[in-house]
């Protein structure tokens, strides 16, 4: 009785049952909702933002509102709101609103001018520290993982050994310059004979076969490296540099950057060790994208989670140790502001303006509390073993 | 087995090697020379400084000065700039002065960590676990000196007890146990304000190792049969949960000589990590690379050692 | 089930042991608590750790304290600054005056003289009881010996370098001397050869050749020839003698009893190069020791140097333990190399013996030094059993200490002095350092090269406020390099006023406009400069900062630098690469200017960093060092102290004072003849020392109340 049979389309079919899709924003979102903690440190993690910010935009500039560095020695140690003395100052030495909000410090500065510009600088050397060293750990993991099988020739490391040694050799001046060059015409016409073999393996002489074998595989070499640097503790690699070097904020971040590499480094080669074989990576060989942008537009971003959450806590560590720092003596040099300058400086009055000492540790006690809560938020949502089963 | 831990010794001491050769390099590349002789004192010559430079062959070049350093660290003749001393002897008498704070610390973290984890997994998301969240993440916030400051002042203000360095003075002419309780009170707060951080970090771990095992199916299985709580958490859940603290008694070797400098500076307390910062201040190459070597040396015997263990304990791992 | 149990009381038991320990300490209130030998202790701390427990190898303030209680000079100074024997009972200071017989000098009215008739002529000079001249009379009264040296000839080796760097080379002098003049004088007059001259002629020095009785195997330049001929062949010559006289009876901590021999050895160990001693420089003009008998040590200077006595407040070393058989012994013990070894590589130095009040018993590194009184001490031992020197490097802990009784002083820092002072439980005592901070500027550096400019730069810094809120009045001004409490210092001397206008106007008299945006320039250039000082120093940070600020006001653009110490040095000051610096000096109280403000100084490595030059403090200082009467030292000191103050070379900040808390319960104990003990409060010398009577203290379980007296 049916005269035309209808065309069977796609919506005829029953859709099988899917999972709801989330974008990672909603998941984002949904962390948040349930964890507390973590969302309260998200939070607190905004508003210092905002507050570093503000503070740089308030506290620069030749005639800035909230003055740090304006020495007023007959305002020493004052304690939290109170009035400054208008007797005693001149007009420009007055404060804003006409109250010190957190008291003045021991040279007469103002305590909130000078939280406000730490704010900034803590947040500097944070997200600098990190980010020197995310960027070496993410590329040091990349080249690990992806060519871990690859192999170094004996050659490359005869030749970069030459190299090295002969500008070495150049820069401290201690042997003649011919020497050096030496070592470099060597080098080079090594690793010109290298390149022009073409003899297979079994009728290559022996020295050439030592030469141009494999010694070491990337992977070994590089997580060697980092063993390497493993084995200097850490904190005094850093006080060493420090200690040794011109006191700079610039010194500081770059330091503390290029001793905490090591443990991006071992997630990311974790994560390219088992992303490398997944399909989708096999496709983008396939279709002969180069292997650099596979390491950096397609694997990469999935690796990063671990590193996002080493990043996090990576800034609360770094503002921690500048703290450490500045405390020994080795911190940012005057007259900058940092949380860690204004403690150190207070200990010395902590029976006499408690405040000094107070205020600057339980902000950072706050600020690195918020950048942790939020550091393990995102662990536990990223670790799918432990999300909770319904 | 035998090939693994022979192939391991043969890296380690290469990398060990390595490690020496930076971090000679880094200590003399550094600007700034050793300076014994006070300058402050106006009749200070510059003939004093040129003999005491040859006598420390410090006008050879790098590469014989590594040598000879290196000759002498291991004949053990190795001598301190500062004050003389061997520098052998010196690292040894710190380390008996940091083993006690050392141990004192680590039974604190690992006894108190344990039972906290594995009460904030087993009850997860409760209160106790959202307590003990929020103060291990205070813990690991609070910068180090100001906790050990707030602690120091509260304790002296109100009890009028001395808190500083390794025992009271004049305390070796009182008894045996006088001088016993002194050096344990001595030690309860430094290795508390040193626990602390460990404790938190720890006690973390715990808990997520503990929540790991606990979603397993068998545990799911062992509750489905009927043992009580006890017996499924501590018979089989944290026996499993433990493999990865098997390994880490490897690591905590490095711990012995790392101090941390701030909490000895505050206390005064004659330790590794006070000797090596004012090595580094005062130039001191002998004590600096000395040490270095040694806590490379500990900290490749530390990894040997965790990776030994973890050969031992997981029959999952065969090489 | 038992695991959980575990875990429940392991961490509970491990709690209750270390908070039970509590219970145990002594208090601040009772700190004899268990330990009744605390009251004859005394515990002091300090911030850094003795180097070398050896007074002639030491160059920091921690060893010199614990050298001071466990060794002891010759002489020291008493309360009111002036110079008493300990191992020396008495001394005398003379000298001998050599002079050549000049060959080609006429006398006046007798011709040209041999040295038999020259020394008759100066003897019967002296008999004459008129001369015309004062001076003269005076100078040949204090002569008590004349003696004739026959002409002789010999040879000396000296080694040159040939050039910068190159390798020194041996030559040979013959030197033919004809007769000289030996003249022993009781006192020590540096105008003797002055007042000479109108015996012998005014020419009889001036025309003394030197170079015409000396031939050399080597060439040399005019100018070599100069340096030689001065130091072999000089016309005259003083030769001061200081004369020690022992005191019997006084002995080493292991029972030897000390004598000359150990001052000589002691004077030959400062100068043997292995030593590499930081007061070598102090003890170079001394041409030799005589050791006369075993209580009598005589010494010889190579030219006047009117400091000498003060060096010989140097603490002595016992010879038996330190010479070379002794070292030799030791280093054959310990299989190191004989030949190499020096009292450097001692075991002496952390086990040092003296012949102080207090020897030594133990030295922990880092934790603490440990004295105890020494029964057989020549003005018998001190009232305390032990002096305890604990090491804390953080003020606030040795503050905390101090509260917890387990510090017996504290050195306070400004602006804790007036809570401390109001403290009941306390005891202080204040004084004025001997020394001062400064800012220097580098003269080989424009704009500093005018004087004006670094005046001015100096009236721009309202110093008086500096010592008012940063030190909390704990400071005085100071104009000049001399310490403040001695006359040397001249105190009609006004400091610099605060006056950045007139500043202002100097600097515009010297080149220096303000530009548009209200900085200083001068053609073009506008002013600019770094200001350094070292790390660990609160005050110098804070003088740093307020001097930015205070030159800012007048327009200059000042970037400042905190450095670690030697970096500082080494790599700056020593360098000489700096603008200005904010540094400090620690004195002496002799006035001996010659390494801090001398032009030969100027050169890297040397003191004289800022690169002051001028002719006529060259003069002064050298005179200072050979002035041995000390009204016309005064006399010449102020002058000094006035150029510099015109100068500017630096800019004078402040002196600091020192203020230190002690417990109440100390005071001093002494015993009268009927045996009586008497307490008394500890009062300060004149000079602010409270220590002057240290081995009377005793500390008492209470406060005692005081006789009216005290």
């Amino acid at each position: 009785m049916n005269h035309a049979e209808k065309h069977i389309d796609a919506s005829d079919y029953i859709e099988a049952p899917l999972a709801p899709k989330r974008t990672r924003l909603q998941a984002f979102g949904r962390m948040l909702k349930q964890n507390r903690l973590a969302a309260l440190g998200f939070f607190i993690f905004v508003l210092f933002f905002l507050c570093a910010v503000t503070g740089l935009i308030l506290t620069s500039g030749t005639k800035p509102l909230f003055n740090p560095a304006m020495v007023r020695l007959e305002e020493k140690l004052r304690p939290p709101l109170s009035k400054p003395n208008l007797k005693a100052l001149r007009p420009d030495q007055v404060p804003v609103l006409n109250v010190y909000l957190m008291g003045t410090d021991d040279l007469g500065r103002d305590v909130f001018a000078r939280m406000l510009q730490g704010a900034w600088v803590s947040l500097t050397v944070g997200f600098v520290a990190v980010g020197i060293s995310v960027f070496i750990g993410i590329f040091m993991g990349g080249i690990a993982g992806y060519f871990g099988q690859h192999h170094i020739k004996t050659i490359h490391i005869l030749f970069c050994l030459c190299l090295i040694g002969g500008i070495g050799l150049i820069w401290i001046n201690a042997a003649s310059a011919g020497t050096a060059l030496l070592l470099l015409c060597l080098s080079s016409i090594v690793f010109l004979l290298s390149a022009r073999d073409k003899l297979p393996e079994k009728a290559r002489p022996v020295w050439k076969g030592i030469l141009l074998g494999n010694a070491v595989s990337v992977d070994t070499l590089i997580m060697r490296i980092v063993d390497i640097m493993l084995c200097f503790p850490s904190f005094f690699l850093i006080l060493t540099v420090v200690a040794l070097l011109p006191a700079s904020i610039y010194n500081i971040m770059i330091v503390i950057g290029l001793t905490s590499w090591m443990g991006t480094t071992r997630f990311v080669r974790a994560e390219f060790l088992s992303l490398r074989e997944q399909d989708f990576v096999a496709a983008a060989k396939a279709l002969g994208i180069g292997n650099f942008r596979i390491i950096f537009r397609h694997i990469m971003p999935n690796a990063v989670a671990p590193v996002l959450v080493s990043a996090t806590i990576g800034i609360a560590t770094a503002i921690l140790t500048e703290a450490g720092l500045s405390f020994l003596g080795f911190g940012v040099p005057p007259p900058h502001a940092t949380w860690g300058n204004i403690l150190s400086d207070g200990k010395n009055f902590i029976f006499d303006a408690p405040w000094l000492t107070f205020i600057p540790g339980i902000a950072i006690l706050i600020v690195v509390l918020s950048f942790n809560l939020f550091g393990e938020g995102l662990r536990d949502i990223l670790n799918p073993k432990l999300r909770e089963r319904h | 087995m035998l090939s693994f831990i022979g192939r391991s010794v043969i890296q380690k001491t290469i990398t060990l090697f390595f490690v020496s050769i930076v971090s000679f390099l880094i200590i003399h590349l550094a600007p700034g020379k050793p300076s014994q002789v006070n300058p402050m004192n106006p009749k200070f010559t510059p003939e004093i400084l040129e003999r005491f430079q040859k006598e420390f062959h410090l006008d050879k070049p790098l590469y014989v000065q590594y040598l000879y350093f290196y000759r002498d660290l291991f004949t053990g003749k190795t001598v301190s700039w500062k004050d003389n001393q061997s520098v052998l002897l010196k690292i040894w008498e710190r380390f008996l002065n940091s083993l006690p704070l050392f141990i004192v610390g680590t039974l604190i973290t690992w006894t108190l960590s344990f039972p906290v984890g594995i009460r904030s997994a087993i009850h997860r998301g409760g209160i106790y676990d959202r307590t003990a969240t929020f103060l291990s993440y205070l813990l690991i916030s609070i910068p180090g000196f100001f906790f050990a400051y707030i602690l120091i002042i509260f304790v002296v203000n109100h009890f009028h007890v001395p808190v500083i360095g390794m025992e009271t003075f004049g305390i070796t002419n009182a008894s045996i146990a006088h001088m016993i309780m002194d050096r344990i009170w001595h030690l309860l707060l430094p290795s508390v304000l040193g626990a602390t951080g460990g404790i938190a970090i720890l006690s973390r771990y715990v808990r997520s190792q503990m929540l790991e095992v606990e979603g397993q199916d068998y545990i799911r299985t062992a509750k489905a049969k009927g043992l009580t709580p006890d017996q499924v958490h501590y018979k089989h859940a944290f026996r499993n949960a433990l493999l990865p603290f098997v390994t880490m008694f490897g690591l905590i070797l490095p711990g012995l000589i790392g101090g941390s400098v701030i909490i000895e500076t505050i206390f005064s307390w004659p330790g590794m990590g006070r000797m090596a910062y004012e090595a580094i201040l005062a130039r001191d190459y002998p004590v600096i690379l000395t040490v270095n070597f040694v806590s490379a040396a500990l900290v490749l015997a530390g990894t040997f050692v965790s990776d030994l263990l973890y050969l031992v304990v997981d029959p999952r791992i065969r090489l | 089930m038992s695991v959980k149990r575990f875990f429940i009381f392991a961490p509970i038991l491990l709690i209750i042991v270390l908070l039970q320990s509590y219970f145990w300490e002594p208090t601040y209130e009772e700190q004899t608590k268990g330990n009744p030998a605390r009251l004859t202790e005394y515990i002091t701390g300090s911030i850094g750790d003795a180097s070398l427990l050896n007074p002639v190898l030491a160059a920091d303030s921690s060893s010199g304290t614990i050298n001071g209680l466990v060794f002891e000079g010759l002489i020291d100074r008493d309360k009111d600054l002036r110079f008493r024997g300990r191992v020396a009972k008495s001394w005398e200071i003379f000298e001998q005056a050599f002079f050549y017989v000049n060959p080609s000098a006429r006398i006046p009215k007798l011709g040209i003289v041999d040295g038999a008739s020259l020394a008759k002529l100066i003897k019967r000079a002296q008999k004459t009881s008129t001369t015309v001249d004062p001076d003269l009379t005076a100078s040949l009264k204090r002569i008590t010996n004349i003696s004739v040296i026959p002409p002789r000839t010999y040879t000396v080796e000296k080694s040159i370098k040939k050039s910068a760097g190159g390798r020194p080379k041996t030559i040979r002098f013959k030197v033919t001397a004809p007769a000289r003049i030996k003249l022993v004088l009781n006192q020590v007059d540096q105008h003797l050869f002055q007042n000479l001259t109108r015996l012998v002629g005014k020419k009889y020095f001036e025309s003394f050749n030197g170079r015409d009785y000396l031939t050399c195997d080597a060439r040399l330049s005019e100018k070599q020839w100069a340096v030689f001929a001065k130091e072999l062949m000089p016309a005259t010559e003083h030769n001061p003698i200081l004369l020690f006289h022992l005191r019997p009876g006084v002995k080493f901590h292991d029972g030897y009893p000390v004598g000359a021999e150990d001052v000589k050895f002691t004077y030959e160990a400062i100068m043997n190069p292995k030593n590499l001693s930081p007061v070598i420089a102090n003890y170079e003009p001394v041409k030799t020791v005589e050791v006369i008998d075993p209580l009598t040590v005589k010494i010889i200077y190579k030219r006047l140097y009117s400091p000498a006595l003060s060096t010989w407040g140097i603490g002595i070393l016992p010879k038996h333990l330190l010479d070379s058989q002794a070292l030799k012994k030791e280093a054959a013990g310990l299989g190191k190399d004989p030949k190499t070894f020096s009292i450097r590589q001692s075991a002496f130095n952390r086990h040092p013996v003296g012949c102080g009040p207090f020897k030594f018993q133990t030295w922990k590194s880092d934790q603490y030094i440990i004295l105890d009184r020494f029964h057989d001490y020549w003005e018998g031992p001190p009232n305390y059993h032990q002096y305890v020197y604990r090491i804390i490097p953080d003020p606030l802990t040795q503050e905390m200490e101090f509260y917890a009784g387990t510090l017996d002083s504290y050195s306070v820092e400004p602006h804790q002095v007036k809570r401390l002072e109001k403290d009941p439980r306390f005891q202080h005592f204040s004084g004025t350092s001997f020394g001062y901070t400064y800012i220097g500027y580098n003269e080989r550096r424009k704009p500093f090269d005018d004087p004006r400019v670094r005046r001015a730069l100096g009236m721009a810094i309202d110093v008086n406020k500096i010592i008012k809120y940063v030190l909390y009045g704990q400071g005085e001004r100071i104009t000049g390099p001399f310490v403040k409490q001695t006359d040397y210092y001249d105190h009609k001397i006004k400091p610099l006023p605060y006056d950045p206008e007139g500043a202002l106007k100097l600097l515009a008299a010297a080149g220096w406009k303000r530009n548009k945006a209200g900085y200083l320039e001068k053609n073009g250039k506008p002013f600019e400069f770094t200001l350094i000082t070292n790390n660990g120093n609160e005050l110098r940070k804070a003088v740093l900062a307020i001097a930015q600020d205070a030159w800012k006001q007048i327009g200059i653009d000042v970037r400042t630098d905190i450095l670690e110490w030697s970096v500082f040095l080494q790599e700056r000051i020593y360098k000489l690469d700096f603008d200005a610096v904010v540094l400090g000096w620690g004195m002496d109280i002799e006035p001996d200017l010659f390494q801090i403000w001398h032009s030969s100084q100027t050169h890297p490595y040397q003191l004289n960093f800022v690169g002051f030059k001028n002719k006529k403090a060259d003069d002064l200082i050298i005179r200072i060092r050979q002035e041995y009467n000390h009204n016309r030292q005064v006399e010449l000191c102020h002058k000094l102290h006035a150029i510099i103050a015109e100068l500017q070379p630096y800019t004078f900040l402040y002196v600091g004072k020192w203020t230190a808390v002690l417990d109440k319960r100390i005071v001093i104990k002494t015993v009268d003849a009927s045996g009586a003990v008497q307490y008394k409060k500890i009062t300060p010398t004149k000079t602010g020392d409270y220590t002057y009577y240290f081995n009377q203290w005793v500390k008492l379980p209470q406060v005692p109340s005081f006789m009216d007296k005290g």
